[in-house]
């Protein structure tokens, strides 16, 4: 009697614990995330972080978060790369084994994608514009659109230059 | 229970990969035995949400081509069609669905509307983009696209589409022939949604939502997407012909600025976020 008592107390504060520790929680949710070494966007890098990692709040300062990653790595990240769920991504699961590597596979089959969006249209696209009829023109334009591509620096410099989110000016960032 | 969930998708997604002609043909079928088994076997399959990316692409693709044909072309203007990728890429990184690639592009339409197919590419009129006056305000359009994308709506709104969820990769072998028929009619029932129908309700209301929080969490002012909703209101009153745009393709305007200035608490700081009105005159000229 007395041990089943123990071991629901132990339980409960497992529980608890294990409840308290899940607020401090926080997904990387954007693509081209960086650990700063202060909360700055013109600090030093720490890290790059991929988006689904999961990492521990250790102190809140405004629009800025100090976290701890499991590799035991700290520093700062702006708040709007990180939810306080995990990413949806490819696959809601749970983040077990099945739903990690489906996702994975899936971010590999975007990556793929995207290299071959290089070339044009999917070979499956092609086919149906083929079967269409679809004037040459139209599957033109596409391509073009396809081709079009922002890389991470690219995109960093354009928030930057709008001084937008972490790169927004201290008093404010209304331009 | 999960394991067995585990083997019975591995199972059905080994058969079903190779594309061995009868199958397949019959796997599009509704009512033959394979289009039956699949219907019960989607069950099983749509628990893990999952339809082949590449699948997706495909579909959005060839969507895309008829968002073509009937919008116009992408304007030529190669500044801006940069310069929108950049403000896309922006949102889409902070949306629920970072890890796919967008492309985003400005068709020369008169008509007020934009719309986004399935796999990621977003397209806008150069009528909206004409009425908008910063650049979180075209942030926020993106965005709302983007959420369409991120929560697979399209293909959520076609019972044909789904009959794709754990077939394999289609491939141009499976689109081509015979079978390109089946593609085809999902292509038809998809484009009557999108372009014409216009998607449910609740889902427009969901990627209002998701714009809101994308945009802030990139950094934008997130009211941008009511402003919008309130210039279309505006020209909503003043319009005679609502054929094709924002105002027949989604619900009432008036209903979506309700509910998401409800949410607006949700930001506190909103007002101090970025809204770019320079760089945005700067870049987006286009004719009405």
């Amino acid at each position: 009697m007395r041990m089943t008592r123990s071991l629901a107390v132990l339980l409960a504060l497992l529980l608890f614990a294990a409840t308290a520790f899940a607020e401090e929680k926080r997904w990387v949710s954007s693509e081209g995330t960086t650990l700063k070494s202060e909360a700055s966007a013109t600090s030093e890098n720490v890290a790059d972080i991929k988006v689904g990692t999961e990492v521990t709040v250790i102190e809140s300062g405004g629009r800025w978060l100090k976290v701890r990653t499991s590799a035991g790595k700290e520093g700062w990240v702006y708040a709007g790369r990180v939810s306080d769920t995990p990413p949806a991504g490819e696959v809601t699961g749970d983040g077990g084994l099945f739903g990690a590597t489906l996702q994975q596979s899936q971010i590999n089959t975007a990556k793929a994608d995207s290299a071959r969006s290089i070339r044009g249209l999917s070979p499956g696209t092609a086919q149906y514009a083929k079967d269409r009829g679809t004037p040459e023109m139209y599957k033109k334009s596409l391509d073009i659109v396809l081709a079009r591509k922002v890389s991470a620096k690219e995109l960093k410099a354009f928030l930057k230059e709008g001084h937008i989110g972490e790169y927004a000016q201290v008093q404010g960032g209304k331009k | 229970m999960r394991n067995l969930l585990f083997f019975v998708v591995i199972a059905l997604s080994v058969s079903s990969s190779p594309a061995s002609a009868g199958f397949l043909d019959n796997l599009l079928k509704p009512d033959s035995k394979e289009g039956r088994i699949l219907s019960g076997a989607t069950q099983v399959i749509s628990s893990s949400k999952e339809i082949d990316y590449q699948t997706e692409r495909t579909i959005g693709e060839s969507l895309a081509l008829e968002g073509l044909q009937r919008f116009g072309n992408p304007v030529k203007n190669e500044s801006l069609q940069r310069y929108v990728n950049l403000v896309g890429a922006a949102v889409a990184a902070n949306s629920k669905r970072a890890t796919i690639p967008y492309q985003f592009a400005v068709l020369d339409s008169p008509v007020q509307n934009a719309f986004a197919v399935p796999g990621g590419v977003v397209f806008v009129s150069r009528a909206l983009v004409s009425i908008l006056d910063d650049e979180a305000e075209l942030a926020a359009v993106l965005a709302h696209e983007v959420g369409h994308v991120s929560a697979k709506h399209a293909l959520k709104s076609t019972q044909r589409a789904q009959l794709f969820q754990g077939v394999g990769t289609i491939t141009a072998a499976s689109v081509g022939g015979k079978k390109g028929k089946q593609f085809a009619s999902t292509i038809n029932d998809m484009q009557g949604v999108l372009f014409d129908k216009g998607l449910d309700k609740e889902m427009e209301f969901e990627a209002d939502l998701a714009a809101m929080e994308s945009t802030y969490r990139t950094g934008y002012d997130p009211s941008a997407m009511i402003r919008v909703l309130e210039k279309l209101q505006k020209l909503e009153a003043s319009s005679k012909d609502k054929k094709g745009s924002w105002f027949s393709t989604h619900p009432p305007l008036a209903e979506r600025i309700a509910r998401l200035k409800s949410q607006l608490h949700k930001y506190p700081d909103y007002a101090a976020q970025a809204s770019v009105r320079e760089r945005f005159a700067q870049h987006a000229i286009v004719n009405k």
